[in-house]
């Protein structure tokens, strides 16, 4: 599934969250979003997700532009995205089990294998002793890796993860990369992930899209001058 | 997690509310119930008062049979004539032999002869009656005694009528108000459930995915409400059957027929699944708008 930014504008109000942002996404990409707090990194999960609309520009999913589509397309593209979001979004009065139940019902996954499912991807993020247990008997950590069962369990095509080892130890974090890093190689799974982890971003060198003030102000997979200049004219453009 | 799982999660986490749905379905299915078996008493009431003559024509003892058949002749050129029957003693004792069967003192005493003869005359067209009866009050040389049942009939059935539309407008007022609360009762359980509804839909959950466990719990309500109204009801009623009969009598006011009351039984979960479907329908698509 490939995914395009083309010309995206946010704006909450009158307050601009992303601007003109450009960037495409192959298929089995690795992507880091970084940058600081409120630069618009989850931002551009949400608007992956069509959980917020673009004010301006397109978003193209596997050829659908995300403002045109239907809403069965949307739902047939949400299906192959596993979310691993920054405040879990997890049922509350589901256990863990019930959590990654739902999102196989959800993609229609056989009934026969959920259970089977559940316990591969329970010991896959290491949760085995909770997975009876309801979110909110959980720690930050195991409600990450919670989060992270659900989103592997649909084998999906694209992981988005924001901020994922926010709530993590180094090595659960570690863990948990090394996990995504595996999926990505094995699977072909596009794995975007907004991080502030430097050392985690430095030792997997991989693609790194760098958002500050709702711009694109690096993309590693592009040269850099072409980046450089883009900037330098969005900037003269903003002072006119 | 299949969407009966999923329903009946929503059902046991708000059990006050689930059982107010319940409660008051059932109440409005009580109320038809009971409505249907007092709706086809009053008819059999009816039936019964309409088969029967309306004017009786008795006659004095020792006519000749000549007087007998012209008078027969006469009755029957009036218009809007149904039947002219003559009860002969003899065949009024059979009738009050089988009235009193089960009374041997009562036919013992009774011979022909102290039973008046009379004219049985049913009509289609009630107006006729009045002019009958006007007619035959002044002849008395033959006429002992004439019984004229129109405002017996006309008076049942105005009472009939009060009867059927008050039951009839009771019931519907309690039908829309248990169809609206069972659609506020879901809509509330929407509202409650909106997060969950909401990372569903993130999920990729269709819009229908996320009502259907509201729509079959709206469906619950409605199957067990009429289930649990009409067998309650039914089971009263077939229970007090033989003192409500014996009340009405010779009328059988409460059938014997156990079809009858399975048909209804089927007839009122089908109008109750449709109830509950439709309620939960408009409940949630209140609340479900993405």
């Amino acid at each position: 599934m490939k995914i395009v930014f083309d010309h995206v504008d946010k704006n909450f109000g009158l307050i601009t969250a992303l601007k003109d942002v450009n960037f495409t996404v192959d298929q089995g990409d690795f992507v880091f979003i970084v940058g600081p707090s409120g630069s618009g990194k989850s931002t551009i999960l949400k608007l992956i997700l069509n959980q917020i609309k673009t004010s301006s520009g397109q978003i193209i999913i596997d050829d659908i532009d995300l403002s045109l589509g239907r809403k069965e397309a949307i739902d047939h593209i949400r299906r192959q995205i596993g979310v691993i979001f920054q405040d879990y979004q997890l049922i509350m009065d589901k256990s863990v089990e019930e959590n990654i139940a739902l999102s196989l019902d959800i993609i229609s996954f056989p009934k026969d294998k959920i259970a089977t499912k559940i316990d591969e991807v329970i010991k896959q993020v290491n949760l085995n002793s909770r997975r009876f247990l309801f979110p909110s008997q959980l720690s930050g950590g195991e409600l990450q890796r919670a989060a992270l069962a659900r989103a592997l369990a649909i084998e999906p095509k694209i992981i988005l993860a924001d901020e994922p080892t926010g709530n993590l130890d180094a090595e659960n974090s570690w863990n948990l990369v090394k996990l995504l890093k595996d999926i990505n190689q094995k699977s072909n799974t596009t794995i975007i992930m907004t991080t502030h982890n430097q050392e985690i971003i430095e030792a997997l060198v991989k693609r790194r899209i760098e958002v500050k003030d709702g711009q694109v102000i690096s993309d590693s997979a592009k040269p850099a001058k072409e980046t450089t200049k883009k900037n330098t004219h969005s900037k003269k453009h903003d002072h006119s | 997690m299949t969407t009966v799982n999923t329903t009946w999660h929503h059902i046991r986490r708000s059990p006050i509310q689930s059982f107010t749905a319940l409660i008051l379905m059932a109440f409005s299915f009580i109320l038809i119930s009971a409505f249907l078996v007092v709706n086809s008493g009053l008819s059999r009431v009816l039936d019964y008062f309409e088969t029967k003559p309306e004017i009786t024509i008795f006659i004095k003892d020792g006519l000749d049979n000549s007087v007998i058949e012209n008078t027969k002749k006469d009755l029957s050129t009036y218009s809007g004539i149904k039947e002219v029957k003559y009860i002969s003693k003899e065949k009024a004792l059979e009738i009050y032999k089988q009235q009193n069967k089960d009374n041997p003192m009562l036919t013992e005493m009774v011979t022909a002869n102290i039973l008046p003869a009379s004219f049985e005359v049913t009509v289609s067209d009630a107006s006729v009656l009045e002019k009958i009866y006007q007619n035959y009050a002044t002849k008395t040389d033959i006429v002992d005694e004439i019984i004229y049942q129109k405002d017996v009939i006309s008076s049942l059935l105005n009472w009939t009528q009060i009867i059927r539309k008050s039951g009839l407008l009771i019931t519907l007022v309690v039908i829309v108000i248990s169809f609206f609360s069972v659609a506020s009762i879901i809509g509330m359980k929407t509202t409650n459930r909106k997060d969950e509804i909401k990372i569903s839909r993130l999920l990729g959950a269709s819009n229908f995915y996320v009502k259907k466990p509201f729509l079959l719990e709206g469906l619950f309500y409605g199957f067990f409400g009429s289930l649990i109204g009409s067998i309650l009801i039914f089971s009263i009623i077939l229970f007090s059957k033989q003192s409500i009969n014996s009340f009405f009598n010779p009328v059988e006011f409460i059938s014997n027929n156990l079809n009858i009351y399975g048909m209804a039984i089927i007839a009122e979960m089908i109008f109750g699944c449709l109830i509950g479907l439709l309620a939960s329908w408009i409940g949630v698509k209140r609340y479900i708008k993405f």
